[in-house]
């Protein structure tokens, strides 16, 4: 059973929509992140969620219950900011009390709750201080806790990471994720990044100008992206002017400057019309790593660029740069700029996209 | 596990004045405004609370050496004195506390106002108040509020008073004039304040369970205390000391210190004891000060 669900939600300002007929549904326990550039409409999703947008048209329901219409302090839905919204007039134990003390909870039990929060975020000793004298992390945990103390149905994250440096995002990026799978919590996290949402959901909702362009799990949206959009935001990708020749069970053959091959490709690619192969960079196969099956393409080495971890070469075939990264492991075969090489992939690694 | 570095932004850049004004030689450029505060504020205020101290001679300005508390004594015994004291930061106080009951949602309107064209029309409404004299302004409020004025003869119309309301040449006139003309300094203290209270701080709030009620009271008014508390000092300062509005809405039957001050310099020429009225004015207004400098410590818990 769906803990949050959105029907046909939709927000207009003057004559464009922020938010256009969104319509999704979240499970119980569920990490879901809404992913997209800014302006995207993923913000505003979650600040109608939230209650502190009311949507042009629309329903939100959370469990059977409809909240669309509800103040947000009825919603029982927690957020954390961007920005983090530490009260700076209050220290740490008061922030986390806040909530609490609104519900007209005993002192005593308060004083217990602040504490045992506290501990869960690790930040036990801190209940005198002020916001200015903690760092971003820190006031990342006192938002988290102040929310969780509450034991509110749904959590909200709004780009919580964005402020922190990068040490700290990766670090807290884990801890999060950790957080909300021991407490089970159904998790909405809006972000830009894609790392974090490969990272930490177990869905995530791609979205473009107002809407949800694609809806799966990291890998779902990684490996089969369904549209261009979702396939150039998303990672580093490869995209090849191809016609589509036929339809060949649940691929598709298409034929890229005269070389036919076989791709995974959408059911609504029509024999004779023009489309999009796209390859993520990992999957190009150069030299000796080349496949029993797939394409085989001859291609010059325009650069290399050793980056650590992965080695990444420019490549010219035909008029079209291609860009392939290869895992920078044990005896692998390097290329020189200049040599002239054959590549290929793996049909099933790549997709068929409509232009 | 311990975390450290990531402060985010929202935050006033820490930095010294000495470091601001380069060492030394920028302030060369404040040695003017210094000079010009010295020569026509601090040697005229110095001397006349100098003065203050002298026997009161009519028509005699030059000070001597002879010092007595003959003028303090006079002001603190003679209840025509005292009871002006006492009038006069009255007045201030229910002044500075209409101000800000009027000014409070105007500047919350105002900083919560994003649209640019209502948030500049809404700022001209406040500032173009201040652009006329205080004088004009004060004469407008008595064809309204006269006994023949606006009010009274739309009232007796109306059949609903036989007589005019005393409406003007009382202390609710003088309350009414001192609120028109420091209404605008209590917004323009708030504004800026409100503003900076960053919305989400609100929006946390809420969805922790507070009403949009619980929300202001308990956020937003005590992040909107040192607005409060400073509008409240300007206000309190400026209706202590005004003179103009008193002896024109209060038709000097409204006897307030500044009043006191014109009529023994000015009229009879005492220089003496109407130097020891300031002095009292600018203790009282020093006091005042104090007191927000308590509230200001007191209200941030400690914080600054």
């Amino acid at each position: 059973m769906s803990d949050i669900r959105l029907v046909n939600l939709t927000k207009s300002y003057g004559e464009g929509n922020a938010v256009s007929e969104v319509n999704l549904e979240i499970g119980e326990g569920e990490f879901f992140s809404l992913l997209g550039p800014s302006g995207c409409g993923k913000s505003t999703t979650l600040r109608m969620i939230a209650g502190f947008i009311r949507p042009t048209s629309g329903q939100i329901f959370v469990g059977r219950d409809d909240i669309t219409a509800l103040p947000p302090e009825r919603r029982d839905i927690g957020i954390v900011f961007q920005n983090y919204a530490i009260f700076p007039h209050m220290n740490v134990a008061e922030n986390i009390a806040f909530g609490l003390k609104l519900r007209k909870m005993p002192k005593a039990e308060i004083a217990r709750r602040v504490e045992a929060a506290l501990k869960q975020v690790g930040l036990v000793g801190y209940d005198d201080r002020y916001q200015r004298q903690l760092s971003g992390g820190e006031q990342q945990r006192v938002a988290l806790a102040r929310v969780l103390v509450t034991e509110p149905r749904i959590l909200l994250l709004d780009e919580p990471l964005s402020a922190l440096d990068k040490g700290l995002r990766e670090e807290m990026k884990f801890w999060i994720k950790d957080l909300q799978k021991k407490l089970r919590i159904t998790t909405v996290y809006v972000t830009h990044d894609q790392d974090e949402a490969l990272t930490m959901s177990d869905r995530i909702g791609v979205m473009s100008k107002s809407r949800i362009v694609q809806i799966g799990t990291p890998q779902d949206i990684y490996e089969r992206p369904k549209t261009l959009f979702v396939t150039s935001f998303i990672g580093h990708s490869n995209v090849m002017d191809v016609t589509v020749a036929r339809r060949d069970g649940d691929m598709v053959v298409v034929s890229l400057d005269g070389h036919e091959m076989s791709a995974r490709g959408a059911a609504d690619l029509q024999p004779g019309t023009q489309a999009k192969l796209v390859v993520r960079p990992e999957n190009i196969l150069m030299g000796a790593a080349l496949g029993e099956t797939g394409p085989r393409l001859a291609a010059t080495v325009l650069s290399e660029t050793y980056q650590g971890a992965i080695v990444r070469y420019r490549l010219k075939r035909g008029s079209q740069e291609i860009v392939a990264e290869r895992q920078n492991q044990a005896h692998v075969e390097r290329f020189a700029p200049g040599t002239e090489i054959t590549i290929g992939w793996d049909p099933g690694w790549s997709e068929a996209l409509t232009a | 596990m311990s975390v450290t570095g990531g402060r985010i932004a929202l935050r006033r850049p820490a930095f010294s004045v000495a470091e601001a004004f380069g060492g030394f030689r920028l302030w060369w450029l404040v040695l003017p405004a210094f000079l010009f505060f010295l020569a026509f504020f601090l040697v005229p205020l110095v001397s006349l609370l100098a003065i203050s101290f002298n026997k009161t001679v009519p028509g005699v300005v030059t000070l001597t050496t002879a010092f007595t508390l003959d003028n303090f004594e006079r002001i603190f015994t003679r209840s025509i004195y005292y009871s002006s004291i006492l009038r006069s930061i009255g007045i201030g106080i229910v002044v500075a506390a209409i101000a800000l009951i009027l000014g409070y949602p105007l500047a919350y309107l105002i900083a919560k106002t994003e649209h640019p064209g209502r948030n500049t029309l809404l700022m001209i409404l406040v500032l173009s108040s201040m652009q006329l004299d205080m004088v004009i302004r004060m004469y407008g409020l008595m064809v309204l509020m006269g006994d023949t004025g606006l009010i009274n003869s739309a009232l007796i119309w109306a059949g609903l008073i036989h007589e005019p309301l005393p409406l003007m040449y009382n202390t609710f006139g003088v309350v009414v004039g001192l609120v028109q003309v420091t209404l605008p300094f209590m917004v323009l203290s708030l504004i800026g304040i409100i503003r900076a209270i960053h919305p989400s701080l609100e929006e946390a709030a809420r969805s922790l369970g507070a009403s949009r009620a619980e929300a202001f009271r308990k956020v937003v008014l005590p992040l909107s205390m040192p607005g409060i508390l400073a509008g409240s000092l300007l206000v309190f300062a400026l209706s202590i000391s005004s003179y103009v509005v008193p002896a024109l809405m209060g038709g000097w039957k409204v006897m307030v210190l500044p009043i006191h001050i014109y009529q023994q310099i000015a009229e009879s020429g005492r220089w003496q004891f109407g130097a020891a009225v300031a002095a009292v004015l600018f203790v009282t207004s020093l006091i005042a000060v104090f007191v927000y400098h308590r509230a200001a410590v007191w209200t941030s818990g400690g914080r600054t």
